[in-house]
């Protein structure tokens, strides 16, 4: 073996990933060449220079995925194939009938948006209501013919069997409908605003994305803030704090803003949060940055404001 | 050797995961969870170390474990659990890696709303002590071994990855990104080829 065939197979040697043939014949050539085995030396420096650059993960970033990934199963994200569908792949078939996917929803302000309204129930029960038909109902004239289970979602309240054979049924009736408009409509923005209370976290990140374009409405400002205070997922609360840029000025945004930096549990919130909040400094920045240089123990977050505080000459610390 | 909670790489699945796969796919949440857990930390550190961006690596996590709880009615056990959950993640990470390549994002510098800042300076100073000259050399060093990567194409910058840092042979790694084991071969010496041009006076 020549040195010039060494030198372009010692990294996968190395690695571990000649054939052994040829790592028989390197390491013998490796035994008689010095210039050969300072190559492989090199090479040992180089991997070991490399282990250097390993970006660390934070348990706290693990933890967060983790949170987001079961909120959004537990939310309902597209279910398995075979298995009975769920509210949100109910959603989403109500969304596909009209457009051609979710990705329209995103678009900016103005664009046309689409509430199924069904879902905005606070429970929901895909109701097969075939049990009625032809019953007590059907003499009372109880039309059946919508009653698919596509059409109505029902919650039973009460059955109460009387001595007749008759039994009486309360149920609540969530009927589904879709309607369509744009983002100026008085009527498409309150649903927008109900669906941000929805129990669904990804029907909550849909109407928090459509909503932000539209901080400059009080009505809007206050969901948005709502959400940045008490929504316990992260990426509606993230989504929410890009709604409220625009309006970072406002005193009360402010106070929300501050009070989130003190309180959030989540990181990427924090590190956002700071940044509105620099962006346009006021007597306050300074007093509320230092206090969370005092308490905040995320390398990144107070990077951030170590930054800011150094920018506006001010000390680290209080004293 | 590249190990996870399942066992060794590349080997089918073992026993109690093979559990947890077939409750998961009964729609146990539990099971799914427990599933996940045993993966996501070596997908985490995948993801961050190509990307070093705790943004998109949550992105890739998310992204990557909706698709299995998505699709694990269809994994059938005709490779390994782990082979299959890579062969999805390692797509999402060249989507993303061919993405900024077209974006000339590469840099580590980000911009912020505060003026750009370089990424690297947030995580820790490695190898910081007493003497400033070990300490430029290694600036230094750090500058050029991060030149050197973005200097490999998405595809070699995955091999050298899942090879160097993730422990994973090149037979797996060309069964995870659907070629051979012998192109995986050539990516791998592509990729270390170029680093060592690029850093050969350091070492």
């Amino acid at each position: 073996m020549t040195c010039d065939s060494v030198s372009n197979l010692i990294s996968l040697y190395y690695y571990g990933e000649l054939m052994p043939d040829e790592e028989d014949r390197l390491e013998t050539h490796l035994a008689g060449c010095a210039a050969c085995a300072r190559e492989l030396e090199r090479q040992r420096k180089l991997a070991a220079a490399l282990d250097q650059r390993t970006a660390p993960v934070s348990p706290l970033l693990l933890e967060d995925c983790r949170a987001d990934l079961m909120a959004a199963v537990a939310g309902g994200a597209p279910r398995m194939a075979g298995l009975r569908k769920g509210p949100w792949t109910l959603f989403l078939e109500a969304m596909a009938s009209t457009f051609s996917g979710m990705g329209r929803l995103r678009q900016p302000l103005g664009a046309t948006v689409l509430v199924a309204l069904g879902f905005m129930a606070a429970k929901i029960t895909p109701g097969n209501l075939s049990f009625m038909r032809g019953g007590a109902f059907a003499n009372r004239g109880v039309s059946t013919a919508s009653m698919t289970p596509d059409d109505v979602f029902s919650t039973v309240r009460s059955v109460q069997p009387d001595s007749s054979g008759r039994v009486q049924i309360s149920f609540d009736e969530t009927h589904r409908r879709v309607v369509e408009g744009r983002l100026d409509d008085q009527s498409i923005r309150r649903l927008l605003l109900a669906a941000s209370h929805e129990e669904n976290p990804a029907v909550r990140v849909e109407s928090m994305d459509i909503l932000k374009t539209s901080a400059g409405s009080s009505p809007v400002r206050d969901a948005l803030l709502n959400a940045l205070a008490n929504d316990p997922v992260a990426s509606v609360r993230l989504k929410a704090l890009e709604g409220l840029k625009p309006i970072s000025t406002d005193p009360d945004v402010r106070k929300v803003l501050a009070q989130v930096l003190l309180t959030d549990d989540n990181a990427a919130v924090r590190m956002q949060v700071v940044d509105l909040l620099v962006a346009h400094r006021d007597d306050s920045t300074v007093g509320m940055l230092q206090s969370v240089m005092q308490r905040e123990d995320n390398g990144y977050v107070r990077l951030k404001c170590e930054k800011a505080l150094k920018e506006m000459n001010a000390s680290l610390g209080t004293f | 050797m590249g190990q996870d909670a399942a066992g060794v790489v590349g080997a089918r699945v073992g026993p109690q995961v093979e559990a947890l796969i077939r409750a998961a796919q009964r729609g146990d949440a539990d099971a799914f969870e427990q599933l996940v857990r045993a993966y996501d930390q070596s997908v985490l550190r995948l993801a961050m170390n190509l990307l070093r961006s705790p943004e998109d690596a949550r992105d890739v996590y998310q992204e990557a474990f909706l698709r299995v709880y998505r699709n694990l009615h269809a994994f059938r056990f005709d490779c390994s659990f782990h082979t299959w959950l890579y062969r999805i993640v390692t797509n999402i990470c060249l989507d993303q890696l061919r993405k900024r390549k077209v974006r000339k994002e590469e840099s580590a510098v980000v911009e912020t709303a505060d003026g750009p800042i370089d990424r690297m300076d947030s995580f820790e100073e490695e190898g910081v002590d007493a003497n400033p000259e070990r300490t430029m050399w290694n600036r230094q060093l750090r500058g050029k071994i991060e030149s050197a990567i973005d200097d490999l194409t998405p595809r070699e910058r995955m091999v050298f990855e899942l090879r160097h840092y993730q422990g994973l042979r090149l037979r797996a790694i060309g069964e995870m990104l659907g070629t051979s084991e012998e192109a995986a071969k050539n990516c791998l010496f592509r990729a270390t080829q170029k680093m060592r041009s690029v850093l050969g006076e350091f070492v």
